[in-house]
């Protein structure tokens, strides 16, 4: 997951973004960028993210968490 | 489930287009966003206009306007069809059918099996199968398979989840038992316990509209509308089409002993750009061979966004040419289908506005 954090701070369109950082505090934050993230998460992890499992997930560290822990 | 037919062709596909043009941007002031992060949505998805139907226009006025076209060209006999097959979920009556209205507007002969079906995104392939099984009939030679809807009527102006992506249109599709033998391959799949993902809440039997139904409500998103209006779970739908279309098309090819690069053209049914195109990099198929324009053009007309894309992309050129497509529509139902089949020496393939 080297890449996690350039790929979300692109999606979140910042330079680069810390794992506390809220999710739902970013400008751009809306359902494109969960829609975008949901992808970036079929595509590069092969893992399925529904809009509330993002949502829920709060922040940068916990959408990485979970990403992760629905890694097989 | 796969599917075979044997010795059937389309003839001819018209696409029926609302006149009536709508820019993104002249809506953008009814959504609860930034105008910047609309302009974002809007690059992201491919919206850019749609056609829309002017008040009091329904499904037949298209169809009808269609026929007539038709029949004027001296493409199309009243007395020929055999069959008439409308798809849609937007009819006029819940009884009678909206296929009887049209044949008796045409004055259509008696000899005819009309037939309405309720399918909305993969409507294209439902109504092909329909008219395949029918021309097993040795009385039917003919079908005219109609696909028609209006669900910008369903959806709120205020719902940037669906409004900006809705287009009105009705399709025309000459199908007949094929001069020459051939072997059309099919497969479909259904899951019903998603039949929430794309609906119109109220408005049938089970909850009659009402004005407790037509109260606009926000959604934690932050679009408006009421349970008569369209709503689409987007991200369920998304994950629905990542999951289940490659491999439907994976299984059609080897069934029909194809490779991906046999297949001419890709012409899935067209819910946004972003869609089409993680479909074709998910499917490792160019681009180009899966055309996505229908959307930022026209709109998407539920089951005519398949026929809409033949005649908008390869208009002419189907007249001249032959070519092996492979259709797929998926959404409302859960419903997933595809055909492989040729295109060739249509005797027509255009759009005409309405």
């Amino acid at each position: 997951m080297e890449k996690f954090n350039a790929n979300i701070a692109e999606i979140l369109e910042v330079d680069k973004v810390e794992m506390d950082d809220e999710l739902s505090s970013f400008e751009c934050w809306d359902s494109l960028t969960i829609l975008s993230i949901i992808a970036l998460s079929g595509e590069n992890y092969n893992v399925t993210l529904s809009a509330a499992e993002v949502n829920n997930a709060k922040t940068v560290g916990g959408l990485k968490e979970l990403i992760k822990s629905k890694m097989k | 489930m796969n599917l075979k037919f044997y010795n059937k062709s389309i003839t001819g596909i018209l696409t029926v287009l609302p006149a009536k043009e709508i820019k993104f941007e002249d809506e953008m002031e009814n959504y609860n966003f930034s105008a910047a992060k609309s302009l974002k949505l809007k690059m992201a998805m491919g919206y850019n206009k749609h056609r829309i139907v002017e008040d009091g226009v329904t499904i037949s006025d298209l169809c009808i306007h269609g026929l007539n076209h038709l029949f004027e060209k001296g493409f199309l006999k009243k007395e020929e069809i055999d069959a008439l097959i409308l798809v849609t979920q937007s009819p006029e009556y819940f009884m009678p059918p909206t296929s009887n209205v049209i044949q008796g507007k045409l004055g259509l002969k008696q000899d005819i099996i009309c037939m309405d079906i309720n399918q909305g995104c993969a409507g294209f392939e439902i109504g092909l199968f329909q008219a395949f099984m029918l021309l097993e009939q040795d009385e039917i030679n003919k079908v005219v398979l109609l696909n028609a809807d209006l669900l910008s009527q369903k959806v709120s102006k205020r719902d940037r989840n669906s409004n900006p992506l809705i287009g009105d249109a009705a399709s025309v599709t000459i199908v007949k038992k094929s001069e020459k033998p051939n072997t059309i391959f099919a497969n479909i799949k259904m899951d019903g316990t998603a039949f929430d993902a794309l609906i119109i809440p109220a408005g049938g039997f089970k909850t009659p509209s009402s004005s407790k139904t037509a109260e606009m409500v926000e959604d934690a998103a932050g679009n408006f509308r009421s349970l008569d209006n369209l709503v689409m779970k987007g991200d369920d739908v998304f994950n629905f089409v990542q999951r289940e279309v490659p491999p439907m098309i994976e299984q059609l090819l080897e069934k029909a002993k194809q490779t991906k690069e046999d297949v001419d053209y890709y012409m899935f049914h067209q819910p946004n750009k972003f869609m089409l195109n993680k479909l074709a990099d998910k499917l490792e198929i160019p681009r180009e061979k899966m055309p996505s324009n229908i959307v930022e053009n026209f709109g998407n007309a539920s089951g005519v966004s398949i026929p809409t894309a033949i005649t908008f992309n390869l208009g002419e050129q189907l007249t001249k040419e032959s070519s092996l497509i492979c259709l797929a529509g998926f959404g409302v139902g859960l419903t997933w289908a595809s055909i492989l089949m040729r295109l060739e020496h249509l005797s027509f393939n255009e759009i005409i506005n309405y």
